[in-house]
């Protein structure tokens, strides 16, 4: 921006700073489809064979990686729209809404909001098998949707704050019920909002390692933290040119995300935590 | 009430369902379970009573007399008439019949003895099962049965002919109970367990440490890239953004193999001579380092973010003034861009120490607490105590306990900060229906 | 007789109702079932853990269809595990919501918590012991699977294990082919004991045959292994009069000294544990370490993915050597089990049972066995030409198995080991001298385990 200022030792500088994340990402998608002889740093050969996962059936008491893939797109996709949801309804409420205890809400998403949650595990497992959701993918994202609640009915509180009094004060004036006033003219000012919290959602979902770990084992509801975490940790088939491949896997749908929807990440993992 | 009450209440309950379910509830659950003593030995539901090997020997150790203790351990089974009529009445009268005649009135000293006898009848069931439960009904002892309330296991003694006092009945249900009791012992362990202690003195070590990584790098970063041409200030956050946006599994395996023996850390310097090691392990220092970083970067991430948008919102003119002043770069840093930073920078600390004090995940994937217990923080000790530990020694009543002290430090810190940023400014008054 | 009776008589009719069925049908009977299965620690050398049970499910219909009934079992198999802690946590919690898998494969020292806690229940209520094939079974692996005189499981494979010696260096370091042949033998006799050990290893170190650190490489993360060593210094684990567990203060303090001093010398790496299991195969699958230990079904993984071709060429295997005068030269058999989860439904744990029983027949379970490298469970497997004919099963048995013991079924065992091992872990990497750490052990037993544990 300014002139005055020489940027190229800042330039420098901070190539020296990422270098370790760039190389752990630029081995992360290169050793995917070459070998290594070992003790070396330069590949020698190219190869697909890493990816044979994708093809092979998978091994006596494994989980098929395509099904595990479809359990995680459930999961964080229905999470995602389920925190929206919620979060639509009662931002509105704390935004605009007067109504009994909230002040107390308003304080208790605040509270929430920066809670330790994943210490309560314990107990919510207690919940889950009462309700009879421990072991199913329900559950995970009925918790998964609980812990994100409070981040997700801000962020919406703070969009419905920019929304202007004169669009609802206009709708009802002309007679409608705030009900649709808020369905037909408030919500159409915050889809920005809700696309921005809705792929914040899905990645925090698609990201989860220990509420599915913990709360659903069994193979039918596994996703894809938790396969690839299982693969890790099995001493039979530790072979980092595999793990890079399922996590490349993994993580592309990540990587699409925040290729196409850069801007709109920063300003959400920015904005979100604005207190 | 009035309508717009309904509505608000309306559309704030499928968010008060969830939360409450799955967030409030598991609070209080938390609070009530810290105050038993359940395991992965009593169960969560709920425990029986009942008499076994165990149970006979610690008996006598409580006060307990050693001949009744002996009487309870004999495993009887009499062929008697109430043994028969149940027989024939569960298992037909032709079976009934033959051990009537081939056995009546005899003893067996435990099933087994019993079974072999009973294989010899023809009549006799031919599961193995129901030739089991029928050997059971003649079961005059109260060894190894799992009852459900204490009277009937009391009752039961009584009528296998043995008469206990009140302290000795008191004695036999604490001792053959095998589910979990109301204590407050886990609080007196915390406070006694030296590994606690080093929980809670890592947990203070990785706080401050990451929190001066994050903060320190994202405003580096931050102040970098204000500085940058477009382009590169653009490179620089996409990278930057990479740790926060990576699922931690995949993140933290990128980390294994920059740091492993085999690793491209080791490869690399083997060039200048150094011996491989295992540069997350190989120390508590070198496992510190790799902790901080991981985390410090994730955090660094979200920093970054924060103060560029903070930065941004700077009026340029205020830029320019200052230069047209004459003042460097590093006077316009710390005369205009940090006072205007000053409340981000607050709010993100205030955030990450909270979020930092729970939370453990980068940890449990990376080092899991070690080399030794090194670097084990309260929230994984908690998790390790609780749920997850090679032996399966899971003591839910004292990781609730664990746990229970992290929410009370979050319940306290978040209260203050809602003091320091002004809640009554946050909750302003809708302006309809006034 | 009333309570006590009516209590039996309840259950008795509810099993009568379930089994009436299977036992008394006149008419052709269908059944589709779903049994569970899930193996802990199980790595592919494994699968038969799991495939046996399929095996005995095709078995068992067959045998319903010979007799005119139809039974179909669907088998769902599960070991995708990151490893015990989350296997252990897994079953836990399932049982505890009542949608645990029917069988588990596990290590029988859970078999005391989860009896006590009612989540698995008692083999011998529903299988004869006496007959076929489980009166096969050696009586002391049954003894390992049983808590307060109740059998609640079957033993699923043993395994013993030993400590190895990668030849080549042995003779570079001064030994003779005469000398490593009676290696075993004076192990046995407690002549060469874990002193020598160090000295070997320090040779071998010095004399830059094997790196810094590699002179004595073991295990990489806890498991029944430390439980050796302690017994080594002559801990015992649990007292036999009382059934309580002994925290031997003397044999602890040694035990933790034996790792200091080997990483002292440079013989052991201080940041030992932790190391990636792959890598640690490969290395002492190709000699990078002189002296390590480790168990039976390595075996299978050296002369398999680690390509070792020549085993018994190479390696040369003994018992854990004593490492005092109060200690013994040992080895730790730690058998898996077969445990029957309680279920609902009586006839799917009646069938799981069956499952259960002909899978350990001595056929079935020889295929496991060799597959991973782990030894039989019945006598007659010596019969079985697949199990005969393999000379690491057959020497393995006679030179290991005769001195093996077993951990002890205790409630608190699993606490236990956790303390002993993350006391060993401070230890050795040098957070704390073994006297602290001993200390600290003791603080944490005397409070966690409180009336069940002996200090001596």
């Amino acid at each position: 921006m300014t002139s005055n200022f020489k940027s190229w030792p800042i330039t420098i500088f901070l190539s020296i700073l990422s270098l370790p994340i760039v190389v752990m990402f630029f081995y992360l998608i290169l050793d995917t489809v070459t070998d290594t002889t070992g003790g070396s740093l330069i590949p020698d050969r190219l190869t697909l064979e890493h990816w044979r996962f994708l093809f092979e059936t998978p091994a006596t008491g494994r989980a098929s990686i395509w099904k595990v893939t479809a359990n995680t797109f459930i999961f964080a996709c229905t999470t995602s729209a389920t925190v929206v949801a919620t979060s639509l309804t009662a931002g509105y409420a704390l935004s605009r809404l007067n109504m009994p205890f909230r002040r107390f809400f308003l304080g208790g998403v605040l509270t929430l909001h920066a809670f330790p949650t994943i210490t309560l595990i314990i107990a919510i497992f207690l919940m889950l098998q009462m309700t009879g959701l421990y072991n199913t993918l329900a559950g995970v994202i009925l918790v998964k949707t609980a812990l994100e609640l409070p981040l997700g009915i801000w962020i919406m509180k703070g969009f419905y704050d920019t929304v202007p009094w004169e669009i609802e004060m206009a709708g009802l004036a002309d007679g409608a019920s705030r009900f649709t006033v808020w369905r037909k003219l408030v919500l159409p000012q915050v889809h920005p909002g809700m696309a921005a919290l809705g792929l914040f959602s899905f990645l925090a979902a698609w990201s989860e390692f220990i509420l599915p770990q913990v709360l659903a084992p069994d193979g039918a509801s596994q996703v894809l933290a938790t396969y690839m975490q299982n693969l890790i940790k099995d001493d039979v088939q530790p072979d980092f040119n595999m793990f890079k491949s399922v996590g490349l896997f993994y993580a592309l749908p990540v990587l699409i995300i925040y290729l196409i929807f850069n801007q709109k990440l920063m300003n959400i993992y920015g904005g979100g935590s604005k207190g | 009430m009035r309508r717009a009450h309904l509505l608000g209440l309306g559309f704030m309950a499928p968010a008060l369902l969830i939360t409450g379910l799955f967030f409030l509830a598991p609070v209080i659950l938390t609070a009530v379970f810290s105050f038993t003593s359940m395991s992965s030995g009593t169960g969560i539901s709920g425990g029986a009573y009942s008499v076994s090997e165990q149970t006979i020997r610690e008996l006598p150790e409580r006060g307990f007399p050693q001949e009744t203790a002996d009487l309870l351990a004999k495993d009887v089974y009499r062929i008697d008439e109430a043994g028969l009529s149940d027989l024939s009445a569960n298992f037909g009268e032709p079976f009934s019949k033959q051990v009537r005649k081939a056995l009546s009135g005899k003893v067996f000293d435990g099933r087994k003895a019993l079974v072999t006898e009973m294989k010899k009848l023809r009549e006799r069931p031919r599961s193995v099962r129901q030739l089991k439960i029928s050997a059971d009904l003649f079961k005059r002892s109260i060894l190894n049965i799992r009852f459900d309330s204490k009277a009937a296991l009391l009752a039961s003694v009584s009528d296998i002919g043995i008469s206990l006092d009140a302290s000795q009945q008191t004695i036999l249900a604490e001792t053959s109970y095998t589910g979990w009791s109301w204590t407050t012992d886990n609080y007196k362990l915390i406070s006694s367990m030296p590994s606690a202690f080093r929980a809670a003195g890592n947990t203070f070590i990785y706080v401050t440490l990451t929190l001066s990584v994050s903060i320190g790098l994202g405003l580096l970063l931050a102040l970098a890239t204000f500085y940058l041409p477009k382009g590169q200030a653009a490179a620089f956050r996409a990278i930057w953004i990479l740790p926060r946006i990576l699922p931690p599994v995949i993140y933290v395996m990128m980390w294994k193999w920059l740091t492993w023996d085999t690793g491209f850390l080791s490869n690399f310097l083997l060039n200048f001579g150094i011996t491989p090691r295992n540069w997350m392990l190989h120390s508590d220092i070198n496992a510190w380092v790799c902790i901080v970083l991981i985390n410090g970067f994730v955090g660094a991430s979200l920093g970054m973010i924060l103060f560029s948008s903070a930065m941004r919102a700077i009026p340029a003119s205020m830029l320019h003034a200052s230069e047209v002043d004459g003042a460097n770069r590093r006077q316009q840093i710390w005369h205009i861009i940090l006072p205007q930073l000053r409340w981000p920078i607050l709010f993100t600390t205030a955030y990450s120490t909270l979020s930092l004090i729970a939370s453990f995940d980068y940890i449990y994937l990376s080092t899991d607490g070690g080399p030794g217990r090194s670097t084990e923080v309260w929230a994984l000790y908690a998790f390790h105590t609780a749920l997850n530990n090679y032996g399966g020694a899971l003591q839910y009543g004292l990781g609730a306990a664990l746990a229970l002290m992290l929410v009370i430090i979050g319940i306290g810190a978040s209260l203050f900060y809602l003091r320091i940023f002004n809640f009554n400014e946050l909750v302003a008054k809708p302006r309809i229906e006034q | 007789m009333t309570i006590l009776s009516s209590k039996l008589r309840q259950s008795t009719a509810a099993a009568v109702l379930a089994l009436t069925a299977i036992a008394f049908a006149g008419d052709a009977l269908a059944k589709d079932l779903t049994i569970t299965v899930w193996a802990g620690g199980s790595g592919d050398n494994d699968v038969y853990r799991l495939d046996a049970i399929e095996m005995a499910a095709d078995i068992l219909s067959r045998e319903w269809a010979v007799r005119g009934d139809e039974l179909n079992i669907t088998v769902q198999k599960k070991r995708d595990f990151a490893g015990w802690p989350e296997f252990k946590q897994a079953v836990t919690l399932a049982a505890e919501s009542g949608s645990a898998p029917n069988i588990v494969v596990t290590s029988h020292t859970d078999i005391a918590p989860w009896s006590q806690a009612g989540l698995i229940v008692p083999v011998e209520d529903y299988v004869d012991l006496d007959a076929w094939p489980l009166n096969n079974i050696y009586d002391n692996l049954l003894e390992m699977t049983s808590y307060n005189g109740v059998v609640y499981g079957l033993p699923q494979d043993a395994e013993a294990r030993p400590f190895f010696f990668w030849k080549d260096t042995m003779k570079k370091i001064g030994y003779t082919d005469e000398e490593i042949e009676a290696l075993p033998t004076k192990v046995e006799l407690g002549e060469y004991t874990l002193q020598n050990v160090l000295e070997d290893a320090k040779k071998a170190v010095d004399m830059e045959i094997v790196e810094k650190g590699y002179g004595f490489y073991p295990r990489v993360s806890n498991g029944p292994d430390y439980a050796q060593f302690y017994q080594s210094f002559g801990g015992e684990l649990m007292d036999k009069e009382t059934g309580k567990l002994v925290l031997d203060k003397k044999a602890m303090t040694e035990f933790y000294q034996f790792f200091v001093d080997a990483v002292e010398a440079g013989v052991t790496r201080k940041n030992h544990i932790g190391t990636e299991w792959d890598q640690w195969y490969a290395e002492v699958a190709s000699g990078k370490a002189a002296i390590w230990h480790g168990g039976t079904w390595h075996y299978a993984r050296y002369t398999g993915k680690e390509g070792l071709d020549d085993f018994f060429g190479n390696i040369q295997f003994s018992l854990i050597p004593a490492g005092n005068e109060e200690g013994h030269p040992n080895t730790i058999t730690h058998p898996l089990a077969y445990l029957l989860t309680a279920q609902k439904d009586e006839e799917a744990v009646e069938i799981a049972a069956q499952l259960i029983k002909i899978a350990s027949e001595p056929r079935i379970n020889t295929l496991h066995a060799i597959k991973s490298s782990h030894l039989g469970i019945t006598r007659e497997q010596s019969n079985i030409e697949l199990y005969a004919n393999d000379r690491w099963a057959s020497e393995a048995t006679a030179r290991l198995l005769p001195f093996a013991s077993s951990q002890p079924n205790n409630l608190n065992y699993g606490r236990f080991s956790e303390i002993m091992f993350k006391g060993l872990e401070t230890a050795w990497t040098g957070t704390k001298s073994p006297a602290d750490a001993v200390a600290e052990v003791e603080v944490e037993m005397k409070a966690l385990l409180g009336n069940d544990l002996i200090v001596r």
